[in-house]
């Protein structure tokens, strides 16, 4: 019964990738966190940009009822109706945030904390009242757990199984994200930067907004399963804010993105083995572990301010 | 004893209106769960008080929503609501570092454990914002998740280790309410005593520093300490919730009921009063429901009824409200509707020389541009109101049907020389006064016309010299012309 | 061809911003090749009517014309450099990417961004002065550098028409007098220019033609025209109290 159990390197980093049905279980977890990192990531760097991280936040927690709306009026846990269910709550929850804050004297943080716990509340209620005839896994949606991304059902295509559907659903957001992202790589950037500047060049301002909420909201629904509401906030935040200490182009930032992905995944992975304790969990710990060390470790960071202070004799 | 009956009469009211509100969700939520409950006799059971834990609940919803008002009228004026928020996270690991230690769910071992942890947080926040360039709702978000997730890792492992009392470990997620002990209000009762005893000593500074922190700072109020209190007492506020309300929704309640008052108390001293008593009623209320109902969790219910009463207020509230505000424009349409008409029978009687009274309704049709059938409605208006009479007269082509003639009462009479008088004079003002070209005045003084107040049309009367032509060189009927009727009908 | 309208034309303008009156019945007409400053004094519009002719705020009267044109088809000839607190500066962009924004808009969705593109931003930089800072992240520039840099991405957007909103704002003695001198030079070549001013005294000096703005246009024409006292007072001497009292009665009821 001890809270942290002794670390064993073989037992760590060998015993996952000891046999073939265990490699071919933890490669598809594994991948799954990844495409997790990435999507979260490309569209966390824009919104971190944007001053709204919170609002991920925000999102995250609004989908909730969508999630649950859908779940109970389609009776499965179908990926189509939940990810319109949940873009929809997303996007409803954003619009109800902006709304508040032009028709109404509550400013922007109040009216995001009312909008985005009011809709919590409802998804939370909702799922209380369904426990009696239909199963979600509460803690899944809550907390998500990837470790059990193999079990999704296989997809058959023309006969051929083409592997995990789960894995395919995120890969594709995963892909759909990136390549918009590469694609409009400019138009988004000058209406984060300067929206005066991008509706003077004619580029529709409101619309590229409202887009990468769509996107956001997206990847949220999309890696709910795997990581769940709260921690998505993790995979949308830390990447960007870690890379940003070392780049100041937001390509590069954007770039550092996969590194970091990786880094985040492999160490999260086996953290949790180490401490058996959630995956998700583990990932966001090994992320904020990741931004301590950048912190710590980047150019005139403070830690090289209070050495060089010490050093410096006092006048 | 007088204010526990007059708290009673109070409470009643708040039931009152919730339930009438909710009975329709509550319908239908009663089909699903089966008929032994019967949510009348739970209301009973509620309201008699004799049951110890629904005394306790209540008592501790009554106790949470007290106090996270109070506090959250800081936190919303200081915009600090997402703070809240994060705060409320962050004391997750707190919880299940406090439980290992207790070894099990000992409620005071948990507070100090939540305790710590929210102080790391509050610590976190500062030392990112002082030694980083991260902006405020990133570091925000990082503290957040990083606590967020220590927390779950640790929950999961309590779990997987296999503590024999771990179950209650959940509800600091989302609340448990039927799990609440008497050390939990006992808890309540402390935190909402420091937050009174905080604010009572430190009124006025509060409201200077959040209302100019630099002048404050100069006259010698020390802002860090009070910032810093708040903080604290934010986190003391969070924590002693989380067994009603649990972690996540517990920033509603430190925004919803202060953000609910701030939508029309303007005084400071009001404001706490009002989210201090919304708070309470949106705690007593919820709880009120989730007792009615078999699967309804208290928390996220009491959440539900304070943003609805939000909600509610936000679209109710006078002169504000969004519903004010369309009935409002709906009868100042009509009016302007009414005035124009007005106008446009002044207009038709000037040139006719103030001869021939009788207005027909071909004539107004050919001005205003507007078909038969409006202007039939329209001039039903007038006369309904009582500013004009109509009458059928025959048509001078015998052919056709007669057609409906209007004569203005003297009311109606005094009524359109007022318009008229108002759009003449506000001509006259933008283009001797403000100095704006006469093409452009006429547009701006249609819509002016109807809102001059008497008040106005003296004071430009005074600016202009009581003129008696405008721009354009028609007559402005004077107050005097108006009253003694000299422009009345001289027939 | 039919003949070009005047660059800006406002006619009878009247906007309310939160459903406060900010301007009120303004007519403004611009001749090609105007170095126009606007005067007034703080919460007068001038920032509004910049806006406004943006079609960033739709007006609740009135139009504007560009070149003949109704703004959303003429704004993509008009250059705009903003308050300089209107961006994050701490964005991670550096500030060749800045001025490369600037030609943003002679690109369609797809297409890329080349070399000559490049090129142009590099010319504009120079001509600020600023190629040397070209690599830096826009966070670590001073006041006076950030609106050169503002600047260089007016002149690449190559516009007909550029409204600025205060580009003197925090600049320091020398940096002014450069920024002055380019705009000399772009009126010279053609350009037309609108510029939201704040300071008097040099105002007489920096521009052909003012305009007076006090929610009402007080005055607009050249600056010996207009720079006197009496209209100065008018200007600077508060609304017209009846007027403005007014103006937010109907803002109020629209």
């Amino acid at each position: 019964m001890n809270l942290i159990p002794k670390f064993d390197p073989v037992r760590v980093f060998l015993e996952p990738w000891s046999t073939p049905e265990l490699i071919s279980w933890n490669s598809q977890v594994i991948l799954m966190g990844l495409l997790v990192c990435w999507a979260s990531g490309m569209i966390g760097s824009f919104i971190v940009v944007r001053r709204m991280a919170l609002m991920g936040d925000a999102i995250s927690h609004g989908i909730l009822p969508g999630v649950i709306i859908a779940f109970l009026a389609f009776g499965s846990l179908d990926v189509g109706p939940m990810l319109l269910g949940a873009c929809l709550a997303g996007l409803a929850c954003s619009f109800s945030i902006e709304w508040l804050q032009q028709n109404s004297p509550i400013k922007k943080d109040a009216s995001m904390a009312i909008v985005f716990t009011s809709f919590f509340a409802l998804g939370v209620t909702l799922i209380n009242l369904q426990t009696g005839h239909l199963d979600l896994d509460t803690d899944c949606v809550l907390y998500g757990e990837i470790g059990l991304t193999p079990l999704a059902p296989n997809i058959t295509l023309a006969g051929n199984n083409v592997g995990n559907r789960s894995l395919w659903v995120m890969g594709l957001i995963c892909l759909i994200i990136v390549s918009l992202i590469c694609l409009f790589y400019r138009q988004i950037l000058v209406t984060s930067f300067d929206a005066t500047l991008a509706h003077s060049i004619g580029l529709p301002v409101k619309s590229i907004q409202q887009f990468l909420m769509l996107l956001l909201a997206l990847s949220t629904v999309a890696s709910l399963e795997s990581v769940g509401v709260i921690l998505v906030v993790a995979m949308l935040v830390f990447p960007s804010v870690t890379a940003s200490f070392f780049f100041s182009r937001l390509p590069s930032i954007l770039v550092c993105t996969f590194p970091l992905g990786i880094a985040y995944t492999f160490g999260g992975f086996h953290l949790a083995y180490w401490l058996d304790c959630s995956i998700a969990a583990a990932m966001a710990i090994t992320a904020t572990v990741c931004f301590i060390a950048a912190l710590g470790l980047c150019p005139n960071s403070f830690l090289w301010k209070i050495v060089a202070h010490k050093k410096s004799p006092h006048n | 004893m007088d204010s526990r009956i007059t708290k009673g009469i109070k409470n009643w009211i708040i039931y009152l209106g919730i339930l009438s509100a909710s009975s329709l969700l509550l319908d239908a939520k009663q089909i699903g769960s089966g008929e032994e409950f019967n949510w009348l006799t739970q209301a009973e059971r509620f309201f008699e008080m004799k049951d110890p834990s629904v005394r306790r609940v209540a008592l501790g919803a009554l106790l949470m929503g007290i106090s996270c008002g109070l506090i959250g009228s800081f936190v919303v004026t200081r915009r600090l609501s997402l703070f809240g928020d994060t705060l409320s996270h962050a004391v997750l690991p707190g919880v299940a570092i406090g439980f290992i230690w207790a070894g099990e769910k000992d409620n005071f071992s948990l507070m100090i454990g939540a305790g710590l942890a929210g102080f790391a947080g509050v610590c976190c926040i500062s030392l990112l914002r002082k030694f980083t360039k991260i902006h405020q709702d990133s570091s925000l978000g990082i503290v957040l998740s990083a606590f967020y997730a220590i927390g779950i890792c640790l929950l999961t492992r309590i779990q997987k280790i296999g503590y024999s009392n771990q179950s209650g470990l959940d509800s600091f997620i989302f609340g448990q309410v039927s799990a609440l002990s008497s050390d939990d209000l006992i808890g309540l009762l402390i935190a909402l005593g420091f937050i009174g005893i905080f604010i009572v000593l430190n009124f006025r500074q509060l409201l200077a520093t959040g209302f100019d922190p630099q002048f404050s700072k100069s006259i010698g109020i020390p802002n860090d300490f009070l910032q810093f209190g708040l903080w604290v007492l934010i986190a003391f506020c969070v924590i002693s919730s989380l067994q009603l309300v649990g972690v996540i929704l517990v920033s509603a309640m430190l925004v919803i009921p202060a953000a609910t008052a701030s939508l029309f108390s303007k005084r400071m001293k009001e404001y706490l009063l009002l989210s201090s008593l919304l708070g309470a009623g949106a705690g007593l209320g919820g709880t009120f429901l989730s007792f009615l109902g078999k699967n309804l969790p208290a928390g996220p219910i009491i959440v539900l009824v304070s943003s609805s009463i939000f909600f509610l207020i936000l679209f109710l509230r006078p002169e504000k409200g969004v519903l004010f505000r369309w009935l409002n424009a709906r009868s100042v349409q009509s009016r302007i509707a009414i005035e124009n008409m007005l106008k446009t029978a002044f207009q038709i009687v000037e040139q006719n020389g103030f001869e021939d009274n009788e207005i027909s309704s071909l004539e107004i049709m050919k001005r205003r541009g507007l078909s038969r059938a409006e202007v039939e409605k329209e001039i039903e208006n007038l006369a309904h109101s009582g500013l004009a009479t109509k009458n059928l007269s025959s048509n001078p082509a015998a052919n056709l049907p007669p057609q409906t003639v209007l004569t203005l009462t003297p009311k109606g009479w005094e009524y359109a020389c007022r318009i008229v008088r108002n759009h003449r004079l506000w001509e006259l003002y933008l283009t001797d006064e403000a100095h704006y070209e006469p093409d452009h005045v006429h547009d701006d003084a249609e819509k002016i016309e109807h809102v001059l107040g008497e008040e106005t049309v003296r004071q430009i009367e005074r600016l202009l010299k009581n003129p008696k032509t405008d721009p354009h060189g028609k007559l402005i009927p004077s107050i005097t012309d108006i009253h003694q009727g000299s422009l009345s009908r001289s027939t | 061809m039919k003949p070009q309208g005047l660059p800006i034309e406002v006619h009878d303008l009247t906007v309310s911003y939160q459903k406060k009156p900010v301007l009120y019945g303004v007519d403004l007409e611009i001749a090609e090749g105007s170095l126009v400053g606007i005067l007034g004094p703080n919460g007068a519009g001038k920032s509004t009517l910049i806006k406004t002719i943006m079609n960033m705020i739709k007006p609740n009267g009135g139009y504007v014309k560009i070149f003949g044109d109704a703004p959303q088809k003429g704004i993509k000839r008009i250059g705009y450099i903003p308050q300089k607190e209107s961006v994050d500066w701490d964005f991670p962009v550096t500030v060749s990417d800045v001025v490369l924004m600037g030609r943003y808009g002679h690109h369609g969705w797809l297409s890329r961004i080349g070399q000559e593109d490049r090129n142009k931003a590099s010319e504009c930089l120079e001509q600020v002065n600023m190629l040397a800072y070209a690599d830096r992240p826009i966070g670590n520039l001073s006041g006076g550098q950030q609106q050169r840099v503002f600047l260089a991405r007016a002149l690449a957007q190559e516009s007909e028409v550029y409204l600025m909103d205060e580009p003197f704002a925090g600049v320091d003695a020398v940096t002014e007098k450069t920024m002055i001198s380019i705009l000399r030079e772009m009126q010279k070549s053609g350009k037309t220019l609108m510029v939201v001013h704040h300071d008097l005294a040099s105002a007489k000096e920096y521009f052909d033609q003012l305009l007076l703005l006090n929610m009402r246009k007080v005055a607009y024409g050249s600056v010996p025209e207009v720079f006197t006292h009496e209209l100065l007072q008018k200007t600077y001497g508060g609304k017209l109290a009846v007027l403005s009292e007014m103006a937010t009665k109907v803002a109020k009821a629209s």
